[in-house]
């Protein structure tokens, strides 16, 4: 059996951001569906999980949304990125970089570049 | 920014309670749609299809609760889910929460009551800038009394010679009948030496002070106080420079002191005064030789001067007094003003205090039982909650909620009637509190009565919740909530809290016991006269109306003429003095042949001058000789007095006093008249009944300056007098007949003090009615605090031993033997109580000496009646409990297991 991790906790947030901002307005399924492609099946996501996620976001004003006809013209609740999301965005994904270069170093020294 | 705007949402959605329920359940519907849908396409059977759409969606109940807890503010909801939850136990059991709440409130609101009233008197400052460094100067004769005033000439020697103090200032009271203010009144004011205002370090809100000239040269200067400006002058700025008559002479007005601007007053007391004149001590005040120690002297000690250095100074100063009298045997000390004024009430506040704190540990034991009983109670609800998955921490956040709950409405309830309480005492508590008027509830105070008692209520709501939290699940279950092994820990604990509340019980009925003694030993005392049926009224007589002691004279034997024609009048008289109001004019006398002890200091009695039939209206007996009569009153006749039966005693041992004779004055053998004495009469009490009684000489007021031989002349008069009128009637009715008849003898004069004499016997009583109305109070509400104690362990006891009852009954126990069981357990209790309480009682009973008149601390009636009391409340909190274990039925009991 392939071995899944938990999504870090704050991670869905940026992972919903980014998705809404290389795709554009998307319904909840949709928004799942893509982060488990993206993330190549790797990340184990209960996806009714995302929804407090897009509640709280849309709270904090990152996100609108609204209701939309779906791919079989059903009522689907659809999200869309405002500005202050994409401003959330690239906040955040400055720290993550940052965060990871951190760590990245921390991986590639080695005992003699410390002596 | 981010924050608050979705803590308003949050909030927003919380108050109008909307919810994105609906949203949320179309959205999981359309996804689990979208899934299905992709699954089907992906080659899945349509119900497998489903199975794993929802199985990928994940639990949803709990996304809704996340969902949820995103949307609104789960703390808060929780916090009020609790509220609800404790309310609704609250309910659901409405005898404890009263029991609770009314306990939590007699401590909260008792200890807050009381400790406001004492913080006002004994720890709020003085309202003088740096008033610590204030202090009070007493003389005192040896062998006489305590400490007392100082003697007028001894005011300006102080003043003169001492080194310690930046000043010292010298003051008495007076009372004038102000005209040119509107209307007549008599006003209470001081005379104040020039230095009063300096030393006190208090500046007029307007206008000046006077100056030391002013008060050497008798000049007719006054300050008036803030209200007497608001109330007679409107408030207006062109006061100063204006004159108001007192007692008919006019004195220019020159300053307005601040509001609440109190000076000290007589021994220990601040108080409000109308208005401050100069004390310009007259020739014949000079003239006195250390016989009246009623001139205060307060001062104020120079920077650096410690009191007992202070305390030397005025001890060199006394010698050069001693050098003058030497018989006076004369004595100084001083007192911290602040120490002064709350001394004479600092016994009663601590006895106050201590109750105070004896009901709220008894309060704080019986809520901890209360608790504890409960908690017992509700194991089995804690097994099963627990047992159907209940977290702990919910649990305890629960129980932690019910006893906040308990301890805000206990404390809400406390407050509020702390509130009333204080508004009470201000209207109730006797005058003689120094600084009333600055009662109001202390919240300080009234916070950490809150605060202590609601952690009390907390602690002990936690305790048994915590045990029950660690309890085996299992165990409460299987038990069926009855208590077994492990209950019997907690029994003895509570046994434990219910003796010592039955001993804290005892020690407060033993307090109020022997204050109660004390007060009826005060009602049985005879003060010497009697009461019943007769009216006084004070009449003062302003000297420039009445310039000669003839024209006194002429005025009270003219008004008691009158007064003697009113219908049912039986006897008019009229003294210096009444007893029981405590106001005597200690005089100076030397009896005939007596020989005073080397160390003796001069014999002093309270004095009353008297017209008319003062003996006859008071009742006061006649013992030998004679009372007074109309001849004793004609120009030149012979000097007479009368004596009181102990000074009778004391002065006059072994030989017979009629005939024998009496001197104003320091010794026999002074330059003074003698007067003969043709009557003993009856000891009266010239102080409220329950204090030190003095010896009593009589004089009528006509003899006055004759009295005095070569003095007479610089006496001057006695115009203030209390009239005294027996009637056969209703002593009431006579009041308004008494105003009338003085204003037809004269309209300018004002009548005050008008009451009948049981008036004012009551009044003088008050201090003591207080103290022990109070003391009792706290002792009943004690008894009850200790009486549910009993009620409740015991009661809880028998609902858990039904079983073990109901088996004993089976095996041949009468209903009586189970009842006696029961009821001895209570007497166990009580009797434990009783030990223990008695034993505080010896330690401490003693602190009570002070309030007590007539009764020892271990009064052997009062312990035994207190002891006596609190068993039988034993046995009637284990009546009802042991009437329960007897009628258990023992064949349902146990077919019911």
């Amino acid at each position: 059996m392939k071995s899944k991790k938990d999504v870090q906790p704050g991670t869905l947030a940026l992972m919903v951001l980014k998705t809404l901002d290389v795709l554009g307005p998307l319904h909840g399924y949709g928004i799942a569906r893509r982060i488990e492609q993206i993330s190549g099946d790797l990340l184990f996501v209960n996806q009714g999980t995302l929804y407090p996620v897009l509640l709280r976001l849309e709270q904090e004003g990152a996100v609108d949304s609204d209701w939309g006809p779906s791919e079989n013209n059903r009522r689907a609740r659809f999200y869309r990125l405002t500005r202050a999301g994409r401003k959330l965005l690239d906040a955040e994904k400055r720290d993550w970089e940052k965060t990871a270069a951190i760590i990245a170093r921390f991986f590639e020294v080695k005992a003699e570049d410390l002596a | 920014m981010k924050t608050l705007s979705r803590f308003l949402i949050r909030l927003r959605n919380l108050v109008t309670g909307r919810r994105g329920d609906q949203r949320l359940r179309e959205e999981l519907e359309e996804h689990a749609a979208l899934q299905t849908e992709e699954n089907v396409r992906a080659g899945m059977l349509p119900d497998e299809a489903r199975r794993q759409a929802r199985l990928k969606l994940g639990g949803v109940e709990s996304v809704r609760e996340q969902y949820h807890a995103e949307e609104g503010l789960p703390l808060l909801e929780h916090l009020l889910y609790d509220l609800r939850f404790g309310l609704r136990q609250m309910k659901k059991s409405p005898g404890f929460a009263a029991t609770a709440v009314l306990t939590l409130a007699l401590g909260i609101g008792g200890v807050t009551a009381v400790f406001s009233v004492v913080y006002a008197v004994l720890l709020r400052p003085l309202p003088y800038p740096e008033a610590s460094r204030l202090v009070v100067l007493h003389e005192a004769m040896a062998h006489f009394g305590g400490a007392a005033n100082l003697s007028a000439p001894d005011v300006p020697v102080y003043q003169r010679n001492s080194h310690a103090f930046t000043a010292v200032a010298g003051f008495i009271g007076e009372g004038y009948d102000v005209t040119g203010a509107g209307e007549p009144f008599r006003a209470d004011a001081e005379r104040v030496s020039a230095q009063m205002f300096p030393v006190l370090g208090v500046a007029p809100l307007l206008g000046r002070s006077f100056t030391r000239q002013e008060d050497e040269s008798s000049a007719a200067v006054a300050v008036i106080s803030y209200s007497l400006w608001k109330e007679r002058f409107g408030g207006s700025q062109d006061v100063l420079g204006r004159t108001i008559d007192l007692d008919l002479r006019p004195y220019t007005i020159i300053g307005v002191m601040p509001r609440g601007y109190d000076t000290p007053s007589g021994m220990g007391a601040i108080a409000a005064h109308a208005l401050w004149v100069p004390l310009s001590l007259t020739p014949s005040e000079m003239k006195d030789e250390a016989d009246d120690l009623d001139y205060g002297a307060v001062a104020r000690l120079k920077p650096g001067v410690t009191m007992a250095q202070a305390q030397q100074d005025a001890e060199r100063v006394l010698k050069i007094i001693q050098a003058k009298v030497p018989e006076a045997h004369l004595s100084i000390s001083l007192a911290g003003l602040k120490e002064q004024t709350v001394e004479s009430a600092r016994p009663l506040l601590r006895i106050l205090l201590g109750a105070v704190v004896l009901i709220l540990l008894i309060a704080c034991a019986n809520l901890a039982n209360l608790l504890l009983v409960r908690a017992a109670g509700r194991r089995r609800e804690f097994g099963v909650r627990m047992a159907l998955g209940a977290a702990r921490k919910t649990m305890l956040r629960q129980l932690l909620m019910e006893s906040l709950l308990l301890s805000a409405a206990g404390g809400a309830v406390g407050l509020g009637a702390a509130a009333a309480a204080v508004h009470w005492a201000g209207a109730v508590l006797p005058d003689s509190l120094p600084r009333l008027g600055e009662i109001g509830i202390d919240w300080p105070v009234a916070l950490l009565a809150v605060g202590l008692v609601g952690m009390t209520g907390v602690a002990c709501g936690m305790a048994p919740a915590l045990a029950s939290a660690k309890a085996d699940v299992l165990d409460s279950l299987r038990e069926g909530g009855q208590a077994t092994g492990r209950g019997r820990g907690q029994h003895r604990l509570r046994s434990a809290l219910v003796v010592a509340e039955m001993a804290l019980a005892l020690l407060l009925l033993v307090g109020a016991g022997l204050l109660l003694r004390s007060f009826a030993r005060m009602m049985e005392t005879n003060p010497g006269f009697v009461p019943e049926r007769t009216v006084t009224a004070s009449v003062a007589l302003p000297k420039q109306a009445y310039p000669t002691q003839k024209k006194v004279d002429e005025f009270f034997r003219n008004l008691g003429e009158r007064l003697q024609e009113l219908p049912g009048v039986k006897a008019v008289g009229f003294g210096s003095n009444i007893p029981v109001i405590g106001l005597n004019s200690g005089r100076l006398f030397a009896a005939q042949d007596y020989v005073r002890r080397p160390d003796e200091s001069f014999s002093i009695a309270s004095n009353y001058l008297t017209a008319g039939e003062y003996f006859r209206s008071l009742k006061i007996p006649l013992i030998e000789g004679r009372y007074f009569d109309a001849a004793d009153d004609a120009p030149g006749a012979p000097l007479v007095a009368i004596i009181s039966q102990s000074l009778a005693k004391r002065y006059f041992a072994g030989r017979d006093p009629v005939g024998m004779h009496i001197k104003v004055g320091p010794n026999y053998q002074y330059p003074m008249p003698p007067m003969r004495v043709v009557g003993v009469v009856g000891d009266v009490s010239d102080n409220p009944v329950d204090r030190k009684q003095d010896t009593e000489m009589y004089e009528p007021l006509s003899q006055l300056a004759a009295d005095l031989g070569p003095m007479g002349a610089m006496i001057g008069t006695q115009g203030d007098m209390h009239a005294v009128v027996r009637t056969t009637g209703d002593p009431e009715a006579l009041e308004g007949e008494l105003r009338r008849v003085v204003h037809q003898a004269d309209p300018t004069l004002a009548v005050t003090d008008v009451q009948t004499m049981e008036e004012v016997v009551f009044s003088t009583q008050a201090p003591r009615r207080f103290n022990t109305w109070v003391l009792t109070a706290f002792a009943a509400v004690a008894l009850g605090l200790a009486l549910l104690g009993i009620y409740g362990v015991l009661a809880s006891s028998v609902t858990e031993r039904t079983r073990e009852i109901a088996i004993r009954m089976a095996l041949g126990a009468t209903r009586g033997d189970v009842e006696r069981r029961t009821l001895g357990h209570a007497m166990m209790l009580g009797v434990a109580g009783v030990v223990v309480g008695l034993a505080a009682s010896l330690a401490l009973t003693r602190y009570l000496a002070s309030l007590l008149y007539e009764v020892k601390p271990l009064d052997g009636l009062t312990l035994a009646g207190s002891v006596a009391v609190l068993l039988a409340c034993a046995v009637l909190a284990g009546w009802l409990p042991s009437r329960r274990a007897a009628s258990v039925d023992p064949m349902q009991t146990l077919r019911s297991e």
